[in-house]
């Protein structure tokens, strides 16, 4: 859906100079979002429907790590706090590219999306 | 359909399951008055309305469908029409239009779960060159991602319809509703349907795009639409 555009804040800025870009880089989602991710993933509702949908029953500790890594690092702008966090938010990006897709992804939308009904019937 | 290809090459008697929606191919059209009183046009009309406002899963899907390029107007990619059978909606690429079985919708839940459904192969359509008459395995992939991310497979909706299990039941589900839909609009063997679902079903299955998650609740739809609407920070920041 979107590619992975590095900015000026990205992880890939060196962590020796992370304190001149400090001000750039802040963490992917909110302290907050780490908190309700993992508060939701410890729940009941995602113990049945993990299991139901995989068969296992959900790892949720992940989540709490990025939740106190994301903590220290509003308290301290510790580089290791940013290094995990990245570390962790990439992992789960690559896990969601482990297959190949089935199809090419377009580059512009159908150029008959927005024709008026009657005009791109092709009978 | 890009039209600079050369005509598919059809299976005799294929008509891509058109025969399920009789008016797409009629040219009289109903007088006012008979849609207003022998037809459910606006019952579903008045579903369709409240599920674009208040659904969260159909407003993520409309959200990224805007994003990618191809927004979405009620009035000109929706159509309530009757339709033969069990069927309850569908996507005709031709038309860039999702249709809504108007007699055979007559909850709001159901209305939710099909717009949906169909938003995600609209979606489909959209961001990627799928080959809908041609490539089995293509029509396998979106069927497979439309079961799986829009409630069709819920224990709940599984139980009505008397299919019980619940380890990894939800994969079941989604497999056994890919192939039916493919039977149902192409003329194909059980065997080709399966064997396209079962090439492609690590892939689509594990595509969770524009959620980002399985969305089993309106709930976990409403988590990933907030991650959605943030995707630039999370980008901006990796």
């Amino acid at each position: 859906m979107s590619s992975m555009v590095l900015g000026s804040g990205s992880c890939a800025t060196v962590s020796a100079s992370s304190m001149a870009d400090g001000g750039a880089w802040r963490p992917p989602r909110t302290c907050e979002d780490y908190w309700s991710e993992w508060k939701h993933c410890k729940g009941i509702r995602n113990f049945f429907h993990n299991y139901y949908t995989y068969g296992e029953v959900p790892s949720c500790e992940q989540w709490k790590i990025d939740y106190s890594n994301c903590r220290k690092w509003e308290k301290s702008k510790s580089p290791d706090a940013k290094e995990s966090l990245c570390k962790s938010e990439r992992a789960r990006i690559l896990e969601k590219q482990k297959y190949d897709p089935v199809w090419k992804l377009r580059k512009t939308p159908p150029r008959d999306w927005y024709l008026p009904l009657g005009q791109d019937k092709s009978k | 359909m890009d039209r600079s290809e050369p005509p598919p090459e059809v299976a005799e008697g294929e008509d891509f399951g058109y025969r399920l929606f009789p008016e797409r191919h009629s040219e009289a059209k109903l007088s006012f008055l008979t849609t207003s009183l022998f037809t459910f046009n606006h019952k579903c009309q008045v579903m369709l309305r409240i599920a674009l406002d208040t659904n969260p899963y159909a407003q993520l899907l409309l959200d990224a469908m805007k994003q990618s390029g191809c927004t979405v107007y009620k009035d000109r990619h929706f159509a309530c029409e009757d339709c033969d059978g069990c069927v309850s909606g569908g996507f005709d690429s031709a038309t860039s239009q999702i249709v809504l079985c108007q007699n055979n919708i007559h909850q709001q839940s159901h209305m939710n779960r099909v717009v949906t459904h169909e938003l995600i192969h609209a979606f489909d359509h959209c961001r990627a060159h799928v080959d809908w008459f041609k490539n089995v395995k293509h029509l396998a992939c979106s069927e497979i991602r439309a079961a799986n991310l829009s409630g069709d497979c819920s224990l709940v909706n599984e139980i009505t319809r008397f299919k019980f299990g619940l380890k990894q039941h939800h994969q079941t589900c989604v497999r056994d509703r890919a192939i039916r839909s493919i039977l149902a609009v192409r003329k194909v063997s059980k065997e080709t349907a399966e064997k396209a679902v079962d090439e492609v079903f690590d892939s689509c299955f594990n595509d969770h795009e524009p959620f980002g998650r399985v969305p089993h609740s309106k709930s976990d739809a409403k988590y990933a639409y907030r991650d959605f609407q943030n995707r630039n920070r999370y980008y901006a920041n990796l």
